[in-house]
């Protein structure tokens, strides 16, 4: 197809102000009027509330109000899928992060000072720091219903038999760290309530009705008299998909006279109140046949959620969905919990559950090639699922598949052949270098049972430029500019054209969250629904205006020519106008799901998976355990590609993350105490860190997508994980089963294998 | 309250607020010049980054009282659309801004250096200019990538000739 927007590397619709910084983001908004709001924070990460006093606190001079749980007008909680995080806490703390009371005050200091006069009277209770003993008799119940929050399961096949039969068993147990999504805009934001009582949140989110439906229940309010505006985001990846401080700013706003208040979390605060990734305990057990076929996979993964659910119960169900990788295994059993203990809270964070799993099945396929002395690639080619054919979770795969064509490409590229040479070339005698490879796959949308469709709108403008509306908010990723391309494609017009409005309740419809790797599918096939009416529109008006046939009618780059008659666009919405008709138009789409859930899953199957491997080189220091990661390359298959520019920086900031995620990342609870404060001791990889990075997608259109394009937001950084183990594995011959694999790990792991080998020696 | 005069981004400024207060808090709230940011408040990450008299500093990290009689430059002295500076043309072109957040603190970082670089650096060199610099959504490959063309592009038509 000949296109002239799409497909090609078209430069960020928002690049210019992003650069000069004139873009202003939530939290750089600053008026003379506006007070500064604080919230307070429980001392203890589990405990009674005896007694709230905030008397001293509000006699002090400058405080606008001290508001607590009683100052809720509806319910107090909050939580994506089940609201069992109170909004200001009444009776108990679950962790550090909970928020017990709020300030407003003139300056952020006497906001400060006033939490600091705010007397909360504790009961300390027992802390329960760990989700294995959580789920134990003799740990307290966090919640009413115990500490298991979710239990997923789904079992196929005959799994003793298989492990029976099979001629070859790899088990271990595998431990992933607490990621925190460390995005350089910390949560924040301001709000403020007009004279009518009109509210307007300005905060980052990732699903704007969402937020506002959150903040109506909290408030007991007529959603319709808010309004929520949550894009540009300065990072989220899945941290701000929560509510973070919306609420808190309403209540705020509820009692500042009509002024603006705005909270902006400091880092310290954002570490201990902000969500994280779930650890997990994996255990993992993955039979094959001598051919290398696979036979039986077992796994249990037990995944901490913190104090409260948020969407706990939809990660572990995508880990369990995800656990067999991008395989068809007959014989399955596999198991997840969701977990509540008093570490945090954990909850949406790029890759939802799939990385912790990944690199379980990644490094037992890395094992199994290894033991039966075959090709890891070939061992893959050999068991990946092709479209039609059974997934390990027992559904038939109807959407397109490119794990097969990643793979090629993957034996094919510079790095993996000549990976020998590249391995001799190690930069000091004591370095080693190892090179490996990993697969996976991430779905698309949402599970079955929940809501998932796209909507936007086009709107000709008087200039006779168009406005594009669509819910999902720009997160970074570059959805604004996919939008953009798809309109001016289909609308026949330069991107410049094209305006974009996001996630703003009042000029954009619902159009589902900025979240599971769904934007540019769902919001792209929105607006490439929208756009032949708006065409349409044209079309019949200047029809109308010209009294001809609409058959006459022709739509040219940036106008309309008819009769030999050149008609701007500005004409038409002058006549549209003058005729009181509208000049906006819609575009649904919903996304195409499967109709079986598969029993006990917690909503697998998706309907459509991303998919994609990844090549790494790193470099191992023998004497210090540390590791470099020198070289990667990332293949993904995300249909067709709407714009290489962007696709590429996803995978090159997915691959980064990834390696911080398996190398340094790991935010340290000690008995519900952070120990990690700031970027002082949360290490995320600098520019130093940086690799060198290749990106080659292998294009497999999927045909239900815009285009043919499908989502890659998060399988980007999930096999490198996996990739990253198995290469330091090829590099010293040391497995890494914990991560992150830090220079500590890496050197123990290496002094155990020295050890082993003067053992057998002997 | 102490009244500190400075020059920001080429014009004297004048304001009134505690020596006390850091310049990266002056700067957005008495300035309102916000696309320095903070992020981590500690000197850690860079996106406050501000050149005083040519040198990068972490503004988060400077006190108003020590910014008196000063030349200061932000991002956006650096360039505003439509005059835009060679290096924040390059970073659009080479799509090396995301979310953007941490974008203008690198800008600046990123200008200090080329101004004192007369060939196209080495991502080695380049790594050590920015190491200062967090990002989280890039990957930071691009920016590398754009630092090389804003250098290339600034050598092939120097500044009198643009
Ligand atoms: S905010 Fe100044 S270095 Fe991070
Ligand atoms: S572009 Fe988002 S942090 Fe750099």
């Amino acid at each position: 197809m000949n296109t002239k927007w799409v497909g090609k590397r078209v430069q960020r619709i928002d690049g210019p102000e992003k650069v000069t910084g004139e873009l202003k983001y939530m939290t750089d908004y600053h008026f003379d009027n506006m007070v500064w709001g604080k919230v307070l924070r429980s001392e203890y990460p589990h405990a009674k509330i005896k007694s709230i006093d905030i008397e001293a606190a509000k006699n002090l001079p400058g405080v606008i109000c001290v508001l607590t749980h009683k100052d809720i007008p509806g319910f107090n909680g909050f939580g994506i899928v089940v609201p069992d995080q109170p909004v200001l806490c009444s009776d108990i703390v679950r962790c550090t992060g909970d928020a017990v009371a709020l300030a407003a005050a003139e300056t952020l200091e006497i906001a400060e000072q006033a939490l600091t006069l705010i007397k909360v009277d504790y009961e300390p209770l027992e802390v329960v720091a760990d989700a294995e003993y959580a789920l134990t008799d003799s740990a307290p119940k966090l919640h009413p219903d115990g500490n298991l929050h979710s239990h997923v399961k789904i079992k196929n096949g005959n799994i003793e038999e298989a492990f029976e039969e099979a001629d070859i068993i790899v088990e271990n147990t595998f431990f992933s760290p607490r990621q925190m999504h460390a995005f350089i805009e910390t949560e924040g934001g301001w709000g403020v309530m007009d004279e009518e009582g009109f509210l307007t949140i300005r905060c980052p989110g990732q699903y704007a009705y969402r937020d506002r439906m959150q903040i109506a229940r909290s408030l007991a309010y007529n959603p319709e008299r808010i309004r929520v505006i949550s894009s540009p985001i300065g990072g989220a990846f899945g941290g701000k998909d929560e509510i973070t401080v919306q609420i808190y700013l309403a209540l705020l706003a509820m009692h500042t006279n009509g002024r603006p208040v705005k909270i902006h979390l400091s880092r310290e605060e954002s570490v201990i109140a902000g969500i994280k990734r779930h650890p997990f305990k994996v255990k993992m057990k993955t039979a094959a046949k001598k051919d290398g076929t696979l036979v039986a996979n077992q796994v249990t993964a037990i995944g901490d959620t913190g104090a409260y659910a948020s969407l706990g119960g939809a990660v572990i169900a995508l880990a369990i969905e995800h656990s067999c990788g991008p395989y068809k295994i007959p014989n399955v059993d596999l198991e997840g919990f969701c977990v509540y203990t008093n570490n945090g809270i954990a909850g949406a964070f790029r890759g939802f559950g799939v990385n912790q799993v990944c690199m379980g099945i990644e490094t037992h396929m890395d094992m199994i090639a290894e033991k039966l002395g075959m090709n890891p690639i070939e061992l893959r080619k050999k068991n990946v699922y092709h479209q039609g054919e059974v997934s390990s979770v027992g559904h038939i795969v109807k959407s397109s598949v490119g794990t097969y064509k990643t793979l090629e490409t993957a034996e094919n590229c510079d790095l993996w052949k000549n990976r020998e040479k590249y391995k001799s070339e190690v930069s000091e005698p004591w370095k080693k270098r190892g090179v490996s490879l990993a697969t996976s796959f991430h779905g698309i949308g949402m599970g079955i049972g929940l809501p998932d469709y796209g909507a936007a709108t086009i709107e000709l403008l008087p200039d006779g430029k168009f406005l594009v509306g669509v819910g999902c908010e720009e997160i970074g990723g570059g959805n604004s500019t996919v939008y953009a391309q798809i309109a001016a494609e289909m609308l026949n017009c330069d991107i410049s054209n094209i305006m974009i409005v996001q996630g703003d309740t009042q000029r954009t419809l619902d159009g589902g969250t900025v979240t599971a790797s769904r934007s540019t599918y769902t919001g792209g096939r929105a607006v490439a629904a929208a756009a032949p009416k708006m065409t349409e529109l044209l079309i019949q008006t200047a029809a109308e205006m010209l009294n001809l046939q609409a058959s006459r009618i022709d739509i040219r780059p940036n106008h309309i020519a008819a009769d030999g008659q050149i008609i701007p666009y500005k004409s038409i919405h002058k006549y549209l106008y003058d005729h009181h008709q509208s000049a906006r138009v819609e575009g649904h789409f919903y996304l195409p799901k499967e109709k079986e859930e598969i029993k006990g899953s917690g909503g697998a199957p998706h309907h459509l998976y991303g998919y994609l491997t990844h090549v790494v080189m790193v470099e191992v220091d023998t004497l210090t355990g540390e590791t470099d990661v020198l070289r990667v390359v990332s293949i993904p298959d995300a249909g067709k590609v709407m714009n290489p520019q962007g696709l590429e920086g996803q995978a090159e900031g997915g691959a980064v993350m990834g390696i911080g995620y398996t190398l340094f990342e790991d935010v340290l609870i000690e008995n519900g105490y952070h120990k990690t404060r700031n970027f002082t001791d949360y290490i995320i990889p600098t520019i130093r860190e940086t690799p060198l990075i290749e990106t080659f997608p292998v294009e497999k259109p999927e045909q239900s997508g815009p285009f043919g394009a499908k989502g890659i937001g998060e399988v980007v950084m999930i096999p490198i994980i996996a990739a990253i183990m198995s290469a330091i594995c090829d590099a010293t011959g040391a497995r890494i089963f914990h991560l992150p694999a830090t220079p500590e790990r890496v050197f123990n792991a290496l002094k155990d294998l020295k050890k082993q080998k003067v053992q057998s020696a002997r | 309250m102490k009244s500190i005069q400075f020059i920001v981004n080429g014009k004297e400024r004048t304001v009134v607020c505690p020596p006390a207060k850091t310049l990266l808090d002056v700067l957005r709230e008495d300035l309102g010049l916000t696309a320095s940011k903070e992020c981590c408040g500690k000197g850690e990450c860079g996106s406050c980054s501000v050149l005083i008299n040519k040198e990068v500093v972490c503004s988060c990290l400077v006190l108003a009282g020590q910014a008196q009689n000063q030349v200061i430059t932000t991002c956006e002295g650096v360039g505003l659309s439509p005059n835009l500076d060679v290096i924040q043309e390059s970073f659009i072109a080479e799509g090396a801004t995301q979310c953007g957040y941490c974008t203008p603190g690198i800008i600046v970082s990123a200008k200090a250096f080329l101004d004192e670089v007369d060939t196209i650096p080495s991502a080695e060199e380049i790594k050590t200019a920015l190491g200062g610099n967090l990002c989280r959504c890039t990957g930071y490959t691009k920016i590398i990538k754009a630092v090389q063309t804003a250098a290339s592009k600034k050598i092939s038509e120097p500044e009198t000739a643009r």
